[in-house]
């Protein structure tokens, strides 16, 4: 038996030569790995890359895209990136100049990250002279413009309009002889769709409701709101949460799904749990913006025949039938060599009118050029909607669809109009209150309070208050789409 | 000096070199530009202006960063006194002689804690939804439970404890059964023969015995709850939840930082935590040692 004091002593060179060889090792890795680096690059992708999150959009722009590389000496990629990656790499680049790709397709919310810092750090190209000279900021609906207008510049081409309007259960509603013509405010929807409410056992429990409405629904919240008039931020950016119209929605919202007299209930946008609620008939309407027909028709395809769609009930008679709800844009990456071409390219994709078709037939996205609205394809029956020309319905809702300004306060400002509407459904649930007269007081208060908050934000942040205090001078030479928007108005 | 001696002087500054490469530009570095981050607004490394200590004079009145100091405390507080108790209890049950089947067990309870935090939120966003939820529907089946129960409006911070719970709860055990697995035989043969009873033994021969691994899993438990940021982002899809319920430290820092682009602002809600977490471990450390002492 070996114990350790009968070990021999170790040999000195033995010692010596283990030592030694940890360094060669590490360090024939390294030279090994700088080699393996050096002689197997990563391939750098020829000629100029898109970026989309958006796989259907990727589908529909090859035509185009390959048709634009026959003609033209720039190539261009199309590649389909995550949400959150183009996002990521997007504010990477602009932040540090890593690379990125020369154009970007991005959703509203990413786009608006890029406008925290002063207007001449904006990592997209300014497009405003560009899209007057060529008479698009007349061609295109005006308040398509909106999300991607910072401090008065515009750094984006609109993608869509993204109208909204209600997909409800046509077989429940009109088994039970309701005629829908009848509603035009959210009063008349109550009223006329009332009788649709069931209690199978008594009251106990209700599983019927007549609109898919919750205080965690932010985007629907946000569309309410916008459709009434207000919005989390105004056109100059600054974040307008007490706008008297938020609180009367936040008051609606919360006592529809409260009291003896509670009409909405909680049936989740995107994800299985929703569509089965909705396949079940637990809610009689839903919010659907154009882009969603899409989804509910690869989704919940068992609804096919059974929906129609209506324009929203507005606030008050006379008053709006539509929101927006979503959009994106086509930007060119500032510091991207020959923007003129890159301009050029996402003229011929965003204003092709073929890709206009294909955006409607494979997407359901209405184009936002206005002279593309007249097209027969928006008048073909939908069958999925029982029948019903879909497009056409959208489109003719499309002028009337409120301008979504955009600030880098947006995604602040919704998360302030979230707690604000959770807190405003804690007091109704505490203090009993349940009627929209009732809270809309409180509604009122609490959103006061969230803008307080948000200003004292705003007035931290130097490069935001310099740049508005510059542009918003009279005489700016600068456009502004609320005033594109209110001339749209005014036109015959 | 001869050439072995050269080599033994030289070889551990090669050995070291790439991790001293590695910690200056990863770690130091960072460290350091974060201290001087912090006192300046910026819109990326591009734009920034001096606020001097502004940005954390801020923070005191920042209503936001004191929703999210609470909710982290709040969350850490309720995972480390339940989940540091329960795994004790189950490496307790699991440390039985005799026992049967004691891997297997040690394995299904282990086995949460190998699954990426990502897809626990996505698994729980489904167990916790209203009506079709999976734990709605159970509770409801056996006790007439709400089926609108609202585990993701009104009850977001205990539907994060008890995810985490699920997740963590055996990799804590794992420690306290290897710690159990090691206090000596003897010292609790002794005290039986002393005539101390189960409670008297676990309480003075198993405690003190486990109290390094213990002191060590509850500072982790700390450390890793005031990092809390995958599974709240996933089941409140990027917000903070109603009336910011959800809303952690590190996602505000997220927030701020990377969705709005002030690194300064969100390096100074770093160093505000880096000192919550100080002040934890000190606070850890005198009672801990107090013990010791005692």
């Amino acid at each position: 038996m070996t114990t350790p004091g009968a070990m021999p002593p170790p040999h000195p060179d033995a010692h010596d030569q283990s030592r030694l060889a940890g360094p060669w090792i590490i360090g024939g890795l390294a030279c090994l790995s700088i080699l393996l680096t050096a002689l197997f690059p990563v391939p750098e992708p020829e000629g100029v890359r898109l970026w989309t999150f958006a796989r259907l959009h990727n589908d529909i722009y090859q035509p185009a895209v390959e048709e634009w590389n026959a003609a033209h000496e720039m190539q261009v990629q199309v590649s389909v990136l995550g949400i959150q990656a183009i996002e990521q790499r997007m504010l990477s680049s602009f932040l540090s100049g890593t690379p990125s790709a020369e154009l970007l397709e991005v959703e509203r919310r990413i786009a608006a990250r890029a406008f925290a810092g002063p207007v001449e750090a904006v990592g997209l190209v300014d497009l405003t002279d560009r899209l007057r000279r060529d008479g698009l900021l007349e061609g295109m609906n005006a308040t398509s413009f909106t999300p991607w207008t910072s401090r008065g510049r515009i750094f984006g081409l609109p993608h869509d309009v993204h109208p909204v309007m209600l997909g409800y259960r046509a077989d429940i509603v009109e088994a039970a002889g309701i005629d829908v013509s009848q509603i035009e405010t959210w009063d008349d929807f109550i009223r006329v769709l009332s009788p649709l409410m069931r209690n199978p056992d008594g009251g106990k429990r209700t599983d019927r409701f007549l609109l898919n409405l919750w205080e965690t629904h932010m985007d629907v919240m946000e569309a309410l709101t916008l459709q009434a008039g207000g919005g989390i931020v105004d056109q100059s950016g600054v974040p307008s949460l007490d706008h008297p119209a938020n609180a009367r929605v936040l008051a609606h919202a919360v006592a529809w799904g409260r009291g003896e007299n509670r009409i909405a209930a909680d049936a989740p946008y995107f994800n299985a749990s929703g569509n089965r609620l909705l396949a079940e008939g637990f809610v009689i309407a839903s919010f659907v913006p154009d882009w969603m027909c899409n989804l509910w028709r690869k989704e919940i395809p068992q609804l096919g025949g059974k929906v129609k769609l209506m324009p929203l009930p507005a606030w008050e008679r006379g008053g709006r039938r539509t929101s927006a709800w979503g959009g994106s844009m086509l930007g060119i990456a500032r510091d991207a060599p020959n923007t003129d071409a890159l301009y050029e390219f996402a003229k011929h994709l965003y204003t092709s009118p073929e890709l206009s078709r294909r955006l409607f037939q494979e997407g359901d996205i209405i184009s936002p050029l206005r002279s593309f609205w007249n097209d027969p394809v928006y008048d073909q029956p939908d069958p999925y909607f029982s029948g019903q020309p879909r497009g056409r319905l959208f489109v003719s809702l499309a002028q009337d669809v409120p301008p979504r300004y955009n600030s880098a306060f947006s995604g602040l400002c919704l998360l302030r109009l979230q707690a604000a509407t959770s807190r405003l459904a804690a007091y109704a649930d505490r203090t009993g209150q349940d009627t929209p007269e009732s809270l809309l007081p409180e509604a009122q208060r609490i959103l006061t309070q969230a803008q307080a908050e948000m200003m004292e934000r705003v007035s931290r942040n130097r490069f935001f208050a310099e740049d508005r205090a510059g542009t918003t001078e009279p005489g700016a030479a600068v456009p502004d789409t609320a005033e594109i928007v209110a001339a749209e108005k005014e036109a015959p | 000096m001869t050439a072995a001696a050269l080599r033994a002087r030289v070889a551990p500054w090669i050995l070291l070199g790439p991790f001293l490469a590695l910690f200056a530009v990863f770690t130091a570095y960072p460290l350091v530009t974060s201290i001087w981050l912090s006192t300046r607004q910026t819109f990326g490394p591009g734009y920034s202006r001096s606020v001097g200590l502004g940005n954390f004079a801020q923070l005191l009145s920042d209503p936001l960063f004191w929703t999210a100091l609470r909710n982290t405390a709040v969350y850490t507080f309720g995972c480390v006194c339940i989940q540091i108790p329960l795994s004790l209890m189950l490496a307790l049950v699991l440390n039985r002689p005799g026992l049967r089947m004691r891997a297997p067990l040690r394995l299904i309870l282990f086995s949460p804690a190998m699954v990426g935090v990502v897809f626990v939120g996505m698994i729980f966003s489904v167990i916790f939804e209203k009506r079709t939820g999976l734990l709605n529907q159970l509770l409801h089946g056996a006790f007439g439970w709400d089926l609108d129960f609202p585990w993701l409006e009104s009850y977001v911070m205990p539907a994060l404890i008890i995810a985490t719970l699920w997740q963590y709860v055996g990799f804590s055990m794992v420690y306290f059964l290897a710690a159990l697995q090691n206090v000596p035989a003897d010292l609790t043969e002794a005290a039986r023969m002393d005539g101390a009873g189960p409670f008297r033994r676990f309480l003075h021969v198993v405690v003190p015995a486990i109290r390094p691994v213990g002191t060590f899993v509850v500072l982790l438990s700390i450390i890793g709850s005031f990092q809390i940021f995958e599974l709240p982002y996933i089941l409140m899809n990027g917000l903070g939840g109603p009336d910011n319920r959800a809303l952690t430290l590190v996602m505000y820092l997220y927030q701020t930082g990377f969705q709005t682009g002030d690194l300064g602002y969100a390096s100074a809600i770093g160093w505000a935590m880096a000192l919550v977490l100080a002040a934890c471990a000190v606070i850890q450390r005198v009672v801990s040692s107090g013990g010791e002492n005692a």
